[in-house]
């Protein structure tokens, strides 16, 4: 339940869109470093493949197309779990260690403790959580494994671009912000783990403007939860009241029936 | 047996016995699943994946029998009369020490409110419970929204069974017995049920 992100020590991702080729090295090689199985994609008329996450894609480059003077422009848009700051994932899993925030202020997971809920799939402000064949939570963990050790993560391993860069959260930000980048994902829930920079406004590269817990699951989480909970004690309460005070209607049996046997 | 009148049935009583069961089944085993303070009510049910196995067993078994226990008794409760009023205007006579006389029929209106309560809960606690079961086949609002009405719905029947259970048992002494065994004392229907008392006893004078 407490979920506090040790903000000057959190790594992260700063993705600067504008040095995205599109290449997907970093799709490959998380598929690569994760061992994960080749999904089996259609050709739908885009270059993007795939066309979403999956339980073996947790990253992918979301080509986003637009035309502007009959010319058409590509955005490319990495797309993974973003390791917020408040997570709603974590907010709802029932299940301890199941979603858990390693001492770098990563969003990781152990699929032997999930319970296969599927509420962070509910809660995920940007519906990223899938479930694996046996009914497991599955997602970017950020190459936790890796970092740990010391190392990058594959997909920002792997990027010939330096568009994934990776490292201390804050230090990432303020090398952003001193080249004078517009930056996504600052404060937004707790801070996102994964930063963007953008040149335009995040709409424009189908991010939300305004990325939020989704509204019923904070009015279950903070708002039902504690009235719950005050609820049921109170009414517990307020029977003993009314026992001590009013107290129960007690009925005389025995007034037209004396001597007969009580039911 | 003079002195006693049946109030409930045997399968009534074994029906509303299968309700409660699953009732506190669900509660025990939906608890870790409302909240991570209660994970420790996982512990009962050798961890939370078994828990919400049991959550899911239990939910269909009082589904259905909470709703047959509601549509046994649908006529008797949807109906409200003027003695029906009064008593609401007076709280039912709990608010005060003083005598109160009700003209009151098998059910008092709060009973009645809670059987239409229970029936309501049940309807949506089920339908969200199908949406929470299966999250991946309906849309996310959807399964966000159900959580949500799962959750109020959950606090709104503990709190009301937690008066269900006070006035069937001290609050109202001989009360507990209808339950049990199917019978009430002769006096005890005159005082709190007098017009449903008037029609068993017309029947069998």
């Amino acid at each position: 339940m407490a979920d506090n992100v040790n903000q000057a020590a959190r790594k992260g991702f700063l993705v600067d869109t504008a040095r995205c080729i599109g290449c997907r090295s970093c799709q490959v090689a998380c598929k690569q470093w994760n061992k994960l199985d080749a999904d089996k994609t259609a050709n739908q008329g885009t270059f993007e493949n795939p066309r979403d996450l999956t339980p073996a894609l947790y990253n992918r480059i979301r080509f986003v197309e637009s035309e502007t003077g009959g010319t058409v422009n590509w955005q490319f848009v990495s797309e993974r779990c973003m390791h917020c700051g408040e997570a709603g994932c974590m907010k709802v899993c029932p299940s301890p260690g199941a979603l858990y925030r390693t001492k770098d202020g990563i969003v990781a997971y152990n699929k032997e403790k999930c319970i296969s809920c599927k509420y962070c799939v509910s809660a995920c402000p940007f519906n990223v959580p899938r479930y694996d064949s046996n009914d497991k939570v599955s997602k970017c963990h950020l190459c936790t494994d890796r970092v740990s050790g010391g190392m990058a993560p594959a997909c920002s391993k792997a990027c010939p671009t330096e568009a994934l860069k990776f490292g201390n959260r804050n230090q990432l930000i303020a090398a952003a912000k001193a080249a004078k980048k517009t930056i996504y994902g600052l404060d937004s829930l707790g801070g996102l783990g994964v930063a963007y920079a953008l040149e335009g406004p995040p709409e424009k590269y189908g991010l939300l403007a305004n990325p939020q817990i989704p509204t019923a699951i904070f009015l279950w989480k903070d708002i039902i939860k504690p009235l719950g909970i005050l609820g049921f004690w109170g009414s517990i309460g307020a029977m003993v009241l009314h026992y001590v005070t009013i107290g129960p209607k007690r009925i005389e049996e025995d007034v037209d029936n004396k001597g007969e046997n009580h039911g | 047996m003079a002195n006693s009148i049946e109030r409930f049935s045997t399968s009534e009583r074994v029906l509303h016995w299968v309700v409660t069961a699953s009732f506190f089944t669900l509660l025990l085993s939906g608890l870790g699943l409302y909240s991570r303070l209660f994970t420790g009510y996982f512990n009962l049910f050798g961890g939370g994946g078994n828990a919400s196995l049991v959550h899911k067993v239990a939910g269909v078994i009082f589904f259905f029998s909470s709703l047959a226990m509601f549509l046994l008794h649908l006529r008797d409760v949807a109906s409200f009369d003027r003695d029906d009023r009064e008593w609401f205007a007076k709280g039912g006579g709990y608010l005060s020490r003083g005598e109160n006389h009700f003209n009151i029929g098998k059910y008092n209106p709060g009973q009645k409110l809670f059987a239409l309560f229970v029936g309501i809960a049940t309807l949506v606690l089920g339908i969200t419970g199908i949406f929470i079961w299966s999250p991946l086949s309906f849309s996310r609002w959807v399964v966000q929204l159900s959580l949500l009405l799962h959750g109020t719905m959950f606090v709104g029947a503990v709190m009301f069974v937690v008066v269900h259970v006070y006035l069937a048992t001290i609050g109202n002494p001989g009360t507990i017995g209808a339950m049990l065994y199917g019978f009430v004392g002769r006096r005890w229907a005159k005082v709190h049920h007098p017009k449903w008392y008037r029609e068993v006893t017309d029947d069998n004078p």
